[in-house]
């Protein structure tokens, strides 16, 4: 059964693999998370947003996790699930001095961020929202880019060439804005984030051809009045 | 595209069917089901059950962005900042929370 396949309203195949992609990788070891821990990140994350109303209990979630995660953990995921613009730098500082990682802290913001992207996505063309994957067994791999450095983000990123050498051109080309470097830091994650912006918003070669249409039945344009008006209601300066 | 109305819903926005736009991109983050759906239902009378996907997709999408952008302190690129001070003095967008993460570097 392919993932949108309940949906009376069509969805653009390109759109559901990709979708159907990052489901799988909730499930896979990460970076720095185990499939088990990463399961229970997205989990908690999607309860809050059911906790909060702004998304349905579904009557089958798929996996669940027994999980115990850190107060610190469950304290971002909360936040950056539900009230994303309460994050600041004290936050930050005060995540990092409770013993996480800059990376960890980096994998968790990637995955609060991507399952509520496909939580709002289901809800929107009204179907539940889809069943989490079991996790898969297999250690993170614990690889930290030695290109990463602190420029003006509070976690360090990878820079764009030339600062950032050839790592930068093969992630970047010759340029990337910040919101797309933001995850370099966990290149897996960035990776996600890169797939997720070309099927749902559009390929990033195609941003300045402003007549370019990437969804069925709606022009760039309108997509735009959608964009600005979420990240305005989430009082989003970016 | 009048941009002033992406923070004041109530001005007309100048795009074909903007304002049902504006209605589904709020009611897709909100906490109001029965809003949700009716906003979906006028979407698809007036642009067809195609564009229900597509609009729900960039609300997903910017859902996610501003959570990563937020989420990690990102500052708005230089190049852009400039191109958008009057822009920005007309949303009132500047008194975002989130605008420190630019201007702590200025």
């Amino acid at each position: 059964m392919s993932l949108y396949e309940d949906s009376a309203l069509p969805v653009r195949a390109d759109l559901e693999a990709a979708h159907q992609a990052q489901f799988e990788r909730f499930g896979q070891p990460g970076t720095w998370g185990s499939g088990a821990q990463r399961i229970a990140v997205v989990a908690a994350a999607r309860q809050a947003g059911i906790d909060a109303g702004v998304h349905e209990a579904p009557e089958d979630g798929g996996a669940t996790s027994d999980m115990e995660l850190p107060k610190v953990v469950r304290d971002i995921i909360a936040t950056v699930a539900v009230s994303p613009k309460d994050v600041d730098l004290d936050f930050y500082n005060a995540a990092i001095g409770s013993g996480l990682s800059d990376a960890e802290y980096t994998e968790i913001v990637g995955l609060v961020s991507f399952i509520t992207n496909l939580d709002v996505f289901a809800r929107g063309i009204g179907v539940p929202l889809r069943p989490l994957p079991e996790p898969l067994p297999g250690e993170p791999s614990r690889v930290r880019p030695p290109e990463a450095v602190q420029e003006q983000a509070f976690v360090p990123t990878i820079p764009n060439p030339p600062e950032g050498g050839e790592v930068a051109k093969a992630m970047y080309g010759p340029f990337k804005p910040y919101i797309m470097r933001a995850m370099s830091l966990v290149p897996e994650e960035f990776n996600d984030h890169i797939a997720l912006e070309r099927a749902q918003y559009l390929p990033l070669e195609k941003i300045m051809e402003y007549d370019f249409n990437h969804h069925d039945g709606l022009t760039r344009p309108q997509a735009e009045v959608v964009a600005g008006r979420v990240s305005a209601l989430n009082d989003c300066f970016y | 595209m009048n941009p002033e109305a992406l923070v004041r819903p109530e001005l007309d926005i100048g795009v074909p069917h903007g304002d049902l736009l504006l209605v589904f991109a709020e009611a897709i983050i909100g906490t109001d089901r029965a809003a949700l759906d009716a906003a979906r239902d006028a979407l698809i009378k007036a642009l067809g059950p195609e564009a229900i996907s597509g609009a729900s997709a960039i609300a997903g999408n910017f859902t996610k962005n501003d959570r990563v952008a937020n989420g990690l302190g990102i500052p708005v690129d230089p190049p852009v900042l400039k191109g958008t001070e009057e822009l920005r003095e007309q949303l009132g967008i500047n008194a975002y929370k989130s605008a420190e993460n630019t201007f702590r570097h200025m």
